[in-house]
């Protein structure tokens, strides 16, 4: 491309926490400024493309309030009170106290608290590699919204995500569905972001789009049919719609008995599925099915079998069921009026839905983690994951395409193979372990990347109790945050133009994020930061590399998907990740479920009641028949002005969106005597939060919306997350960890006089 | 073939997100974008019409119409503006002595006066760019792929077909104005 000359062109990547977008950047560098960013070329056009966010990136790099230098507290937590410091004092003063809580209490309980790294590796990796060294606590941030889904998806696909399942073909280009059902999410303007082309590119060739949301989305303005399901019932929908597709006989019978578990059988009396063992057979943990041919039991494999689909049989004496059975009886008692008067979406539209869902082709399901934030979301994820299953929009079977792109992390991370590594805790389990002790104290904590009093479930409770039992905080940052000022060491770090790192996103590309210019002021990348606290801890030989070592390393082809992909190439652009050709016969994708199926039927829930996908009352959420304390839903929508709490302070996007809003239904505003544009206060026992109203038929009667990010010094009193609570529920606990449920929670809202 | 460089703009694919508009700011350093994204049918921005769950939701990008018949030249006492051989409006701000006649000219609301108060700025199809073969800064950012720029004489390009569709459409054709920016209607929803 034609530019003056004296301006350099630097590929790089915008790896904000919008996670699996990560737009292609074209730095224009003048000077040693970044004077431009614009989005870069992409092999394939459709992928080249860029935000509002990302267009203000040079807002985050130049801004006015960029901390420059280190610096320690010297008044109160929380109080922003510090004084400058050289590197070498910060990282001395950091070392010392880490060394003596850990004589004190062990290493683990020196916890780092590593938040949304973004499409980011290697400064991820870096503070991992010595969490691992130093064998101290890794605590994981899926918990803080994140760990419903996975938790769902491990359940009934044996996968941390549903995604490469559910719409890898969408994806990837290569899909031409007759409908796509949008469920929980909100790609038009938040994950899954760069789906929503692919939608509408669908939606241009004929295919219908529904989305199913308490909120009247971006999203859902594009939709054909608009599904506004009340927080915290998408499981009676999915029942609603499974009990008409049964009814119609509409679902998938060959798929569902190639690659589900709903063929095999399950014993009445202890839930569990018949086993091998069960007949005295050798084959003492397989799968046992009806043969329908021979009129008996055999195991899921046997040579000729047909299996029963549904029915109930004894079979030595055990009375079982299929699972699809019980499914298909679960689902009986889910009528469309049941269903509808659960979720508040129309009978009628739930029938269509099912049907059309059932008649077509293909089906595609686009999710997010939207719906899985309320006390049982892993169960809507399942419950959503086995509509897809029975109508056979599961994509199962692979028929060549893309392999995902396979990081060699493990030496990375794990440095010394030897040596055992890290303890790790779900970040909802943080909280106690600093506040009690439970299951081990944690008395300092590292946060990097992350708004954790911001963005974290009960912000009341987390600066009166959690920082105020812990020894010790460090935070590195950009900007003095509402976390920030907690610190008792604050770090100063790059922006993504200031530092190098590798992007293995979009699928199916791989990027480098190219460093554009040398760090501002003080600042350090998070990498280097780490290996400066490495060499004080006496580790500095596994960070001698920086980061552009750690972006070797992780490049290191062990895995064919990474072949051929190397650090110089991709300085010229994105690069495909190796795809494996066409197969001539479609094989079934290996499931990591116990059973390698899509377990439609989970034995290992049975204790917990949650074997199949039930839906159960939310835990603070109103619904139909449940009486709650404050009678408004409340949940969090993802605004395009900001990724989570990142750019909530760059004037660009303020002067487009200035103020914090409630979004109110009329009918529940008039009930209040609540006019548009009113203060108002949304409180409940454990927060008042005062601002703005907006009245809009954007959201469902009986919910109320504030988008999630807006800082807490944004608010005139209160914020977001002082409203939420950190109620763990203890089958996710049990499954994976513990979900925050920001979007199952309860309030009312009063107008200010 | 005539040049007639202009825009076509689908709001079927416009997902209101104004990375247009942050765009244009940070390419040509107006005061405010020179195209502005409208939530049609209400009053405040990304609020639906209608009544829950029966709700419509469309945006309206508005910038300068690059019109065949530009009455802002029309009216200009220093002839700052002037519509070039291709197309393009070009809104000269050397020449421009901020008296604002141009902004009350323009029925589309797409001439302002900078925040100095000075002078008159609008959108000039980024002039600079397309001199040099490139696309105007918003249609390379924008996220749902809605604004098209070419040659709207050309059936072959993609801007020629959408303007040459049926229900494509120009704003306030009334005018006479002779609009060189085009509308595609969103889709009907069809329901499932």
């Amino acid at each position: 491309m034609t530019t003056k000359s004296d301006t350099k062109l630097i590929r790089t990547v915008c790896p904000a926490h919008c996670g699996i977008d990560a737009c292609g950047i074209l730095a224009h560098v003048k000077d040693g400024r970044v004077v431009k960013v614009e989005p870069a070329e992409f092999p394939d056009p459709k992928y080249r493309r860029i935000c509002l966010r990302g267009l203000s990136s040079l807002d985050i790099t130049y801004h006015k309030d960029r901390l420059k230098y280190p610096m320690k507290r010297v008044g109160e937590r929380g109080e922003g009170n510090f004084k400058r410091i050289s590197w070498d004092e910060a990282l001395d003063t950091i070392a010392e106290k880490f060394k003596a809580i850990a004589a004190e209490h062990g290493w683990p309980s020196i916890g780092w608290v590593l938040g949304g790294p973004g499409a980011g590796t290697t400064k991820f990796g870096a503070y991992l590699r010595l969490a691992s060294l130093t064998q101290s606590t890794r605590v994981s941030a899926w918990g803080y919204g994140d760990a419903g889904l996975p938790c769902g998806s491990r359940v009934i696909f044996g996968s941390q995500f549903p995604y490469a399942l559910l719409f890898g073909n969408l994806l990837a280009g290569k899909a031409e569905p007759d409908m796509v059902v949008v469920w929980g999410a909100n790609p038009g303007e938040s994950q899954p972001l760069n789906l929503m082309r692919p939608i509408m590119d669908a939606k241009a060739k004929g295919a219908r789009l529904a989305v199913i949301d308490p909120r009247f989305t971006v999203t859902a303005s594009k939709a054909d049919a608009y599904l506004g399901v009340k927080p915290g019932t998408d499981s009676a929908l999915a029942l609603g719609l499974m009990h008409v597709i049964f009814k119609k006989g509409l679902h998938d019978v060959p798929f569902i008995l190639r690659h589900s578990t709903g063929p095999y059988l399950v014993r009445n009396d202890t839930g569990k599925y018949l086993r091998g063992q069960d007949l005295g057979l050798e084959a003492a943990q397989e799968y046992v099915v009806w043969d329908s041919a021979g009129n008996g039991p055999a195991l899921r494999q046997a040579e000729g079998v047909v299996p029963a689909i549904e029915g109930a049989y004894t079979v030595s004496g055990i009375a079982c069921k299929t699972a699809f059975q019980l499914l298909k009886e679960l689902c009986a008692r889910y009528t469309p009026e049941k269903a509808a008067a659960t979720t508040g979406v129309s009978a009628d539209l739930i029938i269509r839905l099912a049907e059309r869902i059932g008649r077509v082709e293909e089906t595609i399901f686009v999710t997010h983690m939207g719906f899985t934030r309320t006390y049982h979301g892993d169960i809507s994820l399942r419950a959503l994951g086995t509509v897809a299953t029975v109508t056979g929009n599961v994509m199962a079977t692979f028929k060549g395409g893309h392999l995902p792109a396979v990081l060699n992390w493990k030496p990375f991370l794990k440095a010394v193979p030897d040596k055992p590594s890290y303890s790790r805790l779900g970040i909802l389990q943080l909280y106690d372990a600093i506040i009690s002790g439970k299951p081990y104290p944690v008395k300092a904590v590292w946060f990097s990347f992350i708004n954790f009093l911001n963005q974290c479930a009960n912000s009341g409770k987390i600066e009166k109790e959690v920082f105020a039992n812990l020894d010790f905080i460090v935070d590195t940052e950009l900007f003095m945050t509402p976390t920030a000022r907690y610190a008792d060491i604050l770090l100063p770090v790059c922006s993504y133009l200031e530092f190098s790192d590798l992007v293995p996103h979009p699928y199916p590309f791989v990027q480098y994020q190219q460093k554009a210019m040398e760090p501002l002021y003080e600042s350090r990348s998070d990498a280097d930061i780490a290996a400066g606290l490495a060499e004080r801890l006496g580790f500095s030989e596994y960070f001698a590399g920086g980061e552009d070592g750690f972006v070797d390393l992780l490049l290191d082809s062990r895995d064919p998907s990474m072949e051929g992909i190397t650090r110089e190439k991709l300085r010229e652009g994105a690069m495909s990740i190796n795809a494996i050709p066409e197969m001539e016969e479609a094989f079934d994708i290996p499931l990591s479920t116990p059973s390698g199926k899509i377990e439609i039927y989970s034995e290992g829930l049975v204790e917990d009641d949650q074997a199949l996908p039930f839906q159960l009352d939310p835990l603070e959420s109103p619904v139909p028949g449940k009486k709650t304390k404050y009678p408004l839903a409340f949940i969090q929508g993802h605004s395009r002005f900001r990724t989570h709490s990142m750019f909530a302070n760059v004037d660009t996007l303020l002067e487009m969106n200035p103020e914090p809003v409630v979004e109110i239904n009329p009918r529940d505003a008039g009930e209040r005597d609540i006019l548009d544009g009113d203060r108002v206060v949304v409180y409940n026992d454990r927060a008042r939060t005062k601002l703005k109203a907006v009245v809009s038929e954007g959201v469902s009667p009986g919910v109320v919306n504030i988008m999630q990010g807006w800082w807490i010094d944004q608010f005139e009193e209160g914020s977001v997350n002082h409203l939420t609570h950190d109620v763990i529920n203890p089958v996710q606990v049990k499954i994976y960890e513990p979900n925050m449920h920001m979007n199952d929670v309860a309030v009312e809202v009063v107008k200010v006089k | 073939m005539e040049l007639r460089l202009g825009l076509v703009i689908d709001q079927e694919r416009c997902i209101g997100c104004e990375a247009c508009t942050v765009a244009c700011k940070k390419e040509n350093h107006g005061s405010a974008g020179f195209i502005r994204v409208r939530t049609q049918n209400v009053e405040q921005k990304d609020v639906p019409a209608g009544k829950f769950p029966e709700l419509r939701m469309t945006f309206m990008p508005l910038v300068c119409n690059h019109c065949e018949n530009p009455p802002c030249a029309a009216v200009c006492p220093m002839d700052a503006i002037e519509k070039r051989q291709d197309g393009v409006v070009i809104l000269d701000q050397e020449a421009c002595d901020g008296c604002g006649a141009c902004v009350d000219a323009c029925p589309y609301e797409a001439v302002s006066i900078n925040e100095e108060g000075d002078v008159a700025e609008k959108c000039n199809l980024c002039s600079h760019r397309i001199d040099q073969g490139l696309e105007p800064f918003c249609v390379i950012c924008c996220e749902g792929q809605a604004i098209h720029f070419g040659n709207l004489n050309d059936p072959e390009a993609e801007v020629g077909r959408l303007a040459g569709s049926e229900t494509a459409f120009q704003l306030l054709p009334e005018q006479g104005t002779g609009p060189f920016v085009f509308y595609c209607p969103p889709l009907a929803p069809r329901g499932v």
